[in-house]
């Protein structure tokens, strides 16, 4: 915490579009804030009830509307504070990845689902800071536009 | 009987009773003697172990004591006496003048910026900072109204001035007020007076005289954001920050020579946490502790004292303090002291020393003690009825909570309170909402039409400098002021406190706001507050949005000012473009089954079913093993009253059974577990094998704990007998044969084993330290002449009863200390008899020791019982790193889980005595009872519902639902002249809990999610990256 890290002003920055949900993961980002994880400042969080709530068409959208990277975050399986939302999440997700990203030829790693509980405010910095490492080295989405 | 509590004290303890209180059908009076509630903890920075903002968590908290229509609010008032029997108790109160009218002062200020006099000291600012004649204790006061200072004002002690009353525009300055005594009719009393951390006598030795001596609390004000400093780290002397700070544990407590003999239980942590902020606060300052044990009394609370050392670099030293002398050119303090690790007399220098001065019953406590007629106990705490019965007092229906019974920090303390509420509502369960009123909104609630303008409102909250440090809140508030449909933005110190409140209000009716949001922490915490402020302003509340700046912004990028700016500006355009599509929503009321569940039939569990079966709901107690009493059975007597084990546990047992309203599941699994709050369906496989199907309302969780085997460590193993646990020690003291004893002349009792360690279990488990001083005693008294060593590394001897407790045994056993770099090394040495040979270094002696021992006790924690992870799963309750369950906030909710309806108590949560146990039993009984007292229950507004156009009856929602909420109906539609039946579904908005997975299935997107639908979301969307060109040139 002591030293600032000032960035190149210039540096091209990636926008990631998050979905979280609001039981476990964005718990887990609220935790991750009280126990002052630092984390890249490129996330932006939309918060909804059940990761089964978003729907395949919003991460599309976040894709067409110029975002670099979507991250999607629930419970994880077995945990649901609804039970099974985010058993239809993972199989949603998958059929996107597989099928929709390949046939879009989006590179898949720009999409990501995880699973971060309220109790992982840890695991939650490490998850944002390597998905935006690795969105980062992926480059911008579009170039123009 | 009266249907009315009366609560005295209004600190954290008396705010949670009260509300609990209310929510089980009580009238309160809440009584405190300052002029604001709010008590020890408003004073506080942060709160360990978690560092949360103390007056974040707490400021709502105050807010709903202070809205709520059952709560009566006598601050600056004063108990009297009570007389009468419990369900009919008189009580005089004093009203002391405020000579401020608290009905027309509106809290703006003018008379304490017009107030001449500047020399008051503050006591809120622990006399650090100064304060007007005219003033408010603090910013975030409840209730947000001034007073005149009768000792310092210049017309009351001099009869000139008068300035304030020319100032006040409301006309509230009333000179003529007189002190007015007044009666009220209560049913039970509960007392919650706290503490005080008086510092005065720690003048000599201790060094308070000097003026960079501090004690804990005035640091805690040094440190805190919206204390005299601002939040910056400097001392008195200079007014220059400190480059060594010292901090001083036991500082006049824990010592025969001090006043204090007994240990405070809290500092060790807080020491911890004071130590952490300073670290972050200045850069420049490095923190030394000088502790004596360490006793990290609570939940994770040991961790947390070696996170402040591995991850911020705070120092500690086992050491003795002799002196603290003043250097007086420079004002540094020479403290002079022995370091415990290697034997040395040391000198260090320090630029600030915080003394961790003892926490003793507040002022005042003999006389409230004979006002009320119920006895002191030795230290001046109030004296529990009995040893296991903590939250009563002497004297029937008067009960005790918080610190006022001995020391203990936060969670035990709101766990406490729920655990008075709990034993009220029991003894008064025939008076309940008798004379309670519900909460009616003054102003009618606004129609907001789908046509309508928005007009929005923002809140940008600086959170002390918890946002206002890392985002530039002026700058965020001036570019959110240019987005569309934004009428008015503001930036304040605190959107939770309650003159914020006021001024939402004032906002939305002067500008005829449709909508509105607040920038600060997390809608998980606050939400709920600013959704009653904007319905109190007739606005329905789901026109409210609050966007998260502080945990997942400003906390999070602490280095990047300009990026968390800009993150924050994101945020928040994201979330006016949302809010200019929310609708109002309508909220609705479901039925409930008044029906408890408690899952272990421990003390714990047998203690919660107890309560709530008193209080007229039928329980059912499910218990895995053929016999009630879980640990309890296994156990010889209980420290520190030396009460059998037995006896309690068959008094206990025998209520259990006795009681009509408890239904016992013996020898019983659960099998399943389905619905939610208020309507669980439960299958109990009982002793015969059978499925019992339950219809449940409320599930208390009291799964217990069991004690960690050593296999394989010092020597304990199948074939040895003589290297026992200290649960197996309790069983043969509990036996009758005691041969085992026979051939034994020295035993060793050896703690922390396997604990407090990095790797495997590295927490103190509380409980093991008292056993051992337990089982000193009552070995001793079994055969005086044996000889008892005791290997130690601290002792853990927080609370009042302890410190003595240990004291009286020191004789009894010799104690040898240890540490973990240094373990002792134990061989066995002979087989018949068993002996075994200890080699250690003793650090108070700093000596290596060899000697044998007949018999080797080890004291391991205690560990989760078996199998929780199945029932979690059944539950959706997550467990924390341990393996215990975890609680919604470790701080204000210690009892309740996320999800509603499920509660937790006892060692399920964390390993703790059978004291602790009962009166958390008692807590979380109280908490779920909350619901049972209710006739019904209101659901949320946040629900889905079907758009029959575009619904072409697939019926895929219904198959993803899991609360059966959907189902598809027939409908015949006519076309000219042929009528043809076609399907639709449609939601069930009671049964519905609005996940939204309907809506992500159904293939054509007919089901819209109320305030998380498919246009609200999008515009979030398009507004964080299609309008993010601008501000970037903005920015």
């Amino acid at each position: 915490m002591s030293k600032s890290k000032k960035k190149a002003s210039k540096e091209w920055e990636p926008n990631i579009v998050t979905f979280c949900c609001n039981w476990c993961s964005y718990a887990g980002a609220d935790l991750a804030g009280v126990s002052r994880f630092q984390y890249p400042p490129n996330i932006r969080i939309i918060r909804v009830m059940c990761s089964g709530r978003v729907d395949p068409t919003f991460l599309l959208k976040a894709l067409k509307d110029g975002a670099d990277g979507v991250l999607l975050s629930g419970c994880h399986i077995g945990d649901c504070h609804y039970i099974s939302g985010n058993e239809y999440t993972d199989e949603r997700f998958k059929k996107l990845h597989k099928i929709i990203i390949k046939q879009l030829g989006i590179d898949e790693k720009r999409v990501r689902l995880e699973w971060v509980s309220a109790s992982e405010g840890k695991r939650w910095s490490e998850v944002v800071t390597e998905f935006t490492n690795q969105i980062k080295k992926l480059g911008p989405f579009k170039k123009s536009n | 009987m009266e249907g009315s509590v009366l609560v005295i004290g209004g600190g954290i303890a008396g705010i949670q009773i009260s509300l609990d209180l209310t929510e089980l059908g009580f009238k309160v009076y809440l009584v405190e003697k300052t002029p604001s509630i709010g008590g020890r903890m408003a004073q506080l920075d942060k709160t360990f172990p978690t560092l949360d903002c103390s007056l974040c968590i707490l400021a709502p908290k105050m807010v709903e004591v202070f809205r709520n229509p059952n709560i009566e609010l006598m601050t600056y008032h004063e108990v009297l006496k009570v007389t009468g029997d419990p369900g009919n108790f008189t009580a005089t109160i004093l009203k002391k003048p405020r000579y401020i009218d608290e009905e027309k002062c509106k809290g703006c200020g003018e008379c304490a910026a017009k107030c001449p006099k500047i020399m008051a000291p503050n006591p809120f600012e622990m006399n650090i900072g100064k304060r007007k004649s005219a003033y408010i204790p603090f910013p975030q006061a409840v209730p947000p109204i001034y007073l005149i200072d009768s000792e310092m004002c210049l017309y009351l002690t001099k009869g000139v001035c008068q300035v304030c009353k020319k100032a006040c525009p409301a006309d509230a300055i009333d000179f003529e007020q007189q002190p007015q005594e007044f009666d009220i009719k209560v049913g039970a009393v509960v007392v919650a007076t706290g503490f005080e951390m008086p510092a005065e006598k720690l003048s000599s030795r201790w060094g308070y005289r000097f003026k960079n001596v501090v004690s804990g609390l005035e640091y805690e004000r040094i440190l805190c954001a919206s204390g005299p400093f601002g939040g910056h780290v400097i001392r008195l002397s200079d007014e220059k920050e400190p480059e060594v700070i010292a901090f001083i544990q036991c500082a006049g407590s824990r010592d025969l020579h001090e006043d204090v003999p007994f240990c405070s239980s809290v500092c060790c942590t807080y020491t911890a946490k004071q130590a952490i902020i300073t670290q972050e606060h200045s850069e420049n300052s490095s923190c030394y502790v000088f502790r004596h044990d360490i006793r990290a009394y609570g939940k994770n609370f040991y961790e947390f004292t070696q996170r402040a050392q591995e991850e911020y670099g705070v120092i500690y030293f086992q050491s003795k303090i002799s002196t603290i002398e003043e250097d007086p050119e420079t004002n540094d303090l020479i403290i002079r002291y022995e370091d415990l690790k290697s034997g040395e007399f040391k000198v260090f220098r320090a630029n600030l020393v915080v003394l961790q001065s003892p926490l003793v019953p507040s002022k005042g406590v003999k006389e409230l003690g004979a006002a009320l007629n119920i006895d002191l106990d030795r230290y001046n705490f109030f004296q529990e009825k009995s040893y296991f019965e903590k939250l009563s007092s002497s004297r029937d229906g008067v009960y005790l909570c918080g610190f006022c019974q001995g020391p203990m920090d936060i969670p035990e303390t709101v766990a406490d309170a729920s655990g008075v509420a709990a034993q009220i509502a029991d003894q008064l369960s025939s008076v309940k909402y008798t004379q309670v009123k519900e909460k009616v909104f003054e102003i009618a609630e606004k129609q907001v039409k789908l046509t309508d303008e928005p007009r929005i409102g923002v809140m940008v909250c600086h959170c002390g400098i918890n946002i206002g440090n890392y985002v530039d809140v002026p700058k965020v508030a001036e570019y959110v002021k240019t987005l569309p449909n934004v009428v008015v933005c503001e930036a304040n110190l605190y959107s939770c406190s309650s003159d914020s409140q006021i001024r939402i209000k004032e906002l939305i009716a002067e500008h005829d706001l449709n909508r509105f949001i607040v920038a600060s922490c997390t809608p998980r915490t606050h939400e709920s507050l600013f959704q009653e402020t904007c319905q109190e302003a007739g606005l329905n509340k789901y026109l409210f949005e609050l966007v998260n700046i502080r945990d997942q912004c400003s906390w999070v990028h602490m280095t990047e000012k300009e990026a968390a700016t800009e993150k924050a500006i994101d945020l928040i355009r994201m979330h006016v473009s949302k809010s200019r599509l929310l609708q109002p929503q309508m909220e609705h009321k479901i039925d409930i089954t008044h029906t408890a569940l408690v899952i272990g039939g421990g003390i714990s569990g047998m203690s919660a079913a107890l309560n709530t079966a008193n209080q007229g709901f039928k329980t059912y107690l499910v218990e895995k093993e053929k016999e009630l009493g879980g640990n309890l059975k296994y156990l010889n007597v209980l420290y520190p009253v030396h009460k059998n084990a037995s006896e309690l546990l068959n008094e206990t047992k025998d209520k259990v059974e006795k009681n009509n309203n408890i239904q016992l599941f013996l020898n019983a699994k659960i099998e399943s577990i389905k619905g939610y709050v208020g309507n669980y369906d439960v299958s109990i496989l009982d002793s015969d094998n059978k499925v019992q199907e339950l219809k449940i309302g409320t599930i208390i969780v009291a799964t217990g704990g069991q004690e960690h085997k050593p296999d394989g460590l010092f020597e304990y193993n199948e074939k040895n007998t003589n290297v026992i646990t200290q649960m197996e020690l309790e069983q043969r003291l509990n036996g009758k044969d005691k041969s085992w004893l026979d051939g034994v002349k020295r035993v060793t009792i050896m703690l922390c084993v396997n604990a407090r360690q990095k790797k495997g279990i590295t927490y103190c488990s509380n409980i093991c330290c008292a056993t051992s001083i337990k089982n000193v005693k009552i070995l001793k008294e079994l055969k005086p002449d044996l000889e008892i060593v005791v290997l130690y590394r601290d002792l853990q001897m927080a609370k009042k009863e302890f410190e003595d407790y240990y004291r009286e045994r020191r004789k009894d056993a010799i104690f040898l200390r240890y540490d973990l770099e240094r373990l002792p090394e134990i061989k066995k040495k002979g087989n018949k008899p068993e002996k075994y040979g200890i080699k250690m270094f003793d650090t108070n002696l700093q000596d290596n020791m060899e000697f044998e021992t007949d018999l080797l006790v080890l004291a391991t924690p205690m560990v989760p019982a078996d199998n929780l992870k199945e029932l979690a799963m059944m539950l959706k309750v997550p467990l924390d790193k341990n393996g215990f369950f975890l609680e919604a906030h470790v701080k204000l909710r210690p009892l309740d889980f996320a999800t509603d309806g499920i509660f937790l108590c006892g060692c399920a949560q964390w390993p703790k005595n059978i004291q602790d146990s009962i009166a958390q039993a008692n807590g979380a009984a109280g908490r779920a009872s909350r619901f049972l007292s209710a006739d019904k229950i209101t659901t949320s507004g946040l629900v889905a519902a079907v758009i029959p156009e575009k619904c072409i009856g697939c019926g895929k929602c219904v198959d993803v639902c899991p609360y059966n909420a959907i189902s598809l109906t027939e409908e015949i539609m006519e076309f000219e002249d042929i009528s043809m039946t076609i399907k639709k579904s449609s939601i069930n908005s009671a049964l519905c809990k609005g996940c939204g997975t309907c809506a992500a299935t159904c293939p054509v997107g007919a089901i819209s999610v109320k305030h998380y639908d498919f246009n609200q979301i999008n515009t979030m969307i398009d507004s964080y990256l299609l309008e993010k060109i601008e501000t970037r040139e903005d920015a």
